[in-house]
């Protein structure tokens, strides 16, 4: 397939882009890399402080902050990949006006960087799991499968998202939008089990993939079990069914790319 | 596609959507019983052309008659609105100077993102870094970050890279103009490199010089149109006089709307600002030249406020060669050198203020140069 054979004649771009990625993109700031991971880490303070207040015992769930580091976690990793995909194409502009290569290859570059960087953190929800006392146990071994899966749908979408931007320059701020929106419309602060009862609210959160692609990371972080086949499966489907009409939309718009930037 | 081929283009076809306010914003997009002001603009006419393997083809044409867009297409950044391009062989535009260069990385490690986006793997990367270093000439500064250099260094760098990337046809755009004297000739003994050892070649410029001795081949782009293809010299000439016919037309236009002021550009030779002459040599000859597109124009020598009249024109070949792009069609290369015998016995020592100036149709001061010089015993 040409796509196959256009990412590995450009693989070092690839690799050069994602290095360009991690290591420049802190390169200014004292604590460097570490931001990465500390600006999840204080919004998991935060909320873990704020939040048992507000919901009383009604929202309360065992070990309370290591579900959380579990949820928000992933979800940064998810909205990194999003938001910096939405805007790439316009970031890029200057060459992609003036030097060909394969369009999708920051957008794919990307995702490979979130990847790592979740990867590292991951290391944080580990020290997590074991300073609170859940431990860990081998369920741990499905988590690159996992993490692989929400990296093939945030790319999906952002393919789509990068393409529409750079003819509507209003997507990044709806797309900001939404996310917002989606951060409470999957179970990172709250358990699910407390919108039972509300009809319509509880089916559309809990068939949210992200809810899926959540619960799997908490039975292996913290519940050491293995996650629900079914769900697990219907995300692998759903997300190549994304990352394919992301890939199609993609390569329809891509052609005026350089004349509409 | 025929094998000898490089690049086989045929029946290109590429117009723009000139828009005045394009919609950018989604409420812009929404309003579309707003009515937007926009042209389409053909760019490119029913172009076809081959380009066979080895050769070295110019693309010509003043700014704006689709040159750079044709150069656009065959690297497949755009696409026509119909026709076809098709390439054969491995292929690299060189359009854009340090493109991916990130600041804060070493000019080492800028050498392999901007490689990477011209589609290098990283053995073939590695296996002509040294040359990219030795051709660039930064030396040690090569392990700095690129933030430190100076634009020089910067582009220096950039043009190494992008000149050693090896490709089967390479596409050049107007870059080669980096550097002082001595990194340019470098730059262009590389093409010629190139050239000889059998790459196919196609270069947008306006240096018609670089176009005769670098090119087999020279295509005239003229309004989107295919004009003239053939040897670079015939095809230059060819351009030149219409370039000329343009301008006079374009001069005439102006003129008639009255928004045309014509130029004049005057040198003075001898004697240089400030000399001090000795009398002893009773001859002195004052010479120098003007260049004006204002074919009515008069040119007045003037010593210590006084005409001096009997000026005498003599052939400057070499100022007309500076200046024929520049003033097309109106320069005479026998008449563009003025000069002027003073008898140098009759005159009082002192000092003396010399000055040119050059009129207009209408007897208004188009230009002027003066400068001073002593006469001595």
């Amino acid at each position: 397939m040409q796509v196959w054979k256009d990412i590995y004649n450009y693989r070092e771009l690839l690799k050069t882009n994602i290095k360009k990625d991690i290591r420049g993109k802190y390169k200014g700031s004292f604590l460097g890399i570490l931001w990465s991971f500390l600006n999840p880490l204080l919004q998991v303070v935060v909320y873990w402080i704020v939040f048992p207040f507000l919901m009383g015992r009604a929202g309360a769930v065992d070990n309370y902050l290591c579900y959380l580091v579990t949820g928000i976690i992933p979800w940064t990793f998810f909205t990194t990949v999003i938001n910096q995909g939405t805007t790439s194409m316009i970031v890029n502009a200057g060459i992609i006006k003036k030097v060909y290569f394969p369009r999708e290859i920051p957008l794919i570059s990307q995702a490979l960087s979130g990847l790592i960087n979740f990867f590292i953190s991951c290391i944080i929800v580990v020290i997590f799991c074991v300073g609170t006392g859940e431990g860990i146990s081998y369920h741990l071994i499905l988590l690159p499968l996992i993490a692989v899966i929400q990296m093939i749908l945030s790319l999906g979408i952002s393919l789509i998202l990068s393409a529409i931007e750079v003819y509507v320059q209003d997507t990044e701020y709806i797309v900001n939008f939404v996310l917002n929106m989606g951060f409470y419309a999957t179970p990172i602060l709250y358990n699910l089990d407390l919108l039972k009862g509300s009809g319509i609210l509880y089916t559309l959160v809990s068939w949210n993939p992200v809810t899926l692609l959540v619960n799997a990371y908490r039975d292996i972080f913290m519940y050491h079990v293995w996650p629900n086949a079914v769900q697990m499966i219907i995300v692998i489907i759903f997300s190549l069914i994304v990352l394919i009409i992301g890939y199609k939309i993609f390569k329809k718009l891509e052609k005026g790319f350089a004349e509409e930037l | 596609m025929n094998k000898e081929n490089a690049i086989e283009v045929r029946n290109l076809y590429k117009s723009f959507k000139v828009q005045y306010d394009k919609a950018h914003t989604l409420k812009d997009r929404l309003l579309i019983w707003t009515k937007r002001k926009s042209e389409i603009h053909e760019v490119l006419k029913n172009i076809s052309l081959n380009i066979k393997k080895g050769e070295t083809v110019a693309l010509i044409g003043t700014n704006g008659s689709g040159k750079s867009t044709l150069l656009k297409l065959m690297t497949k950044i755009i696409y026509p609105n119909s026709g076809t391009v098709q390439t054969n062989g491995k292929l690299t535009s060189l359009l854009e100077l340090g493109a991916g260069f990130h600041q804060d990385f070493t000019g080492r490690e800028n050498i392999y993102f901007n490689a990477s986006i011209f589609g290098l793997t990283r053995k073939e990367i590695e296996g002509r870094i040294q040359d990219i270093i030795d051709f660039s000439e930064l030396g040690e500064f090569i392990d700095n970050p690129i933030r430190t250099y100076s634009s020089g260094m910067y582009m220096r760098l950039a043009f190494s890279v992008a000149i050693n990337v090896d490709a089967d046809i390479l596409l050049i755009d107007e870059i080669l103009a980096v550097g002082d004297q001595h990194f340019q000739e470098k730059c262009y003994a590389k093409l010629e490199e190139l050239r000889d050892s059998g790459k196919t070649i196609v270069i947008v410029t306006h240096s018609l010089g670089v176009v005769k001795e670098l090119c087999h081949r020279a295509i005239w782009i003229y309004k989107g149109e295919f004009k003239l293809d053939g040897d670079p010299a015939y095809v230059i000439d060819e351009y030149l006089k219409q370039s000329a016919i343009d301008h006079k037309e374009l001069i005439r236009k102006q003129k008639e709307t009255g928004e045309y002021q014509s130029k004049a550009i005057i040198n003075i030779d001898s004697p240089r600002d400030l000399a001090k002459i000795s009398k002893t040599s009773k001859k002195y000859l004052l010479r120098g030249w003007l260049v004006t597109d204002e074919s009515k124009a008069k040119l007045k020598l003037f010593l210590n406020q006084e005409e001096i009249g009997n000026v005498e024109h003599e052939p400057r070949p070499d100022v007309y060669d500076v200046y024929y792009e520049q003033f097309p069609g109106s320069l005479d290369p026998n008449t563009l050198g003025w000069k002027k015998e003073l008898d140098l016995s009759e005159m009082k020592e002192g000092n003396y203020k010399f000055t040119v100036s050059c009129y207009g149709s209408e007897g208004q001061l188009m230009e002027s140069k003066e400068i001073d010089f002593t006469l001595e015993a």
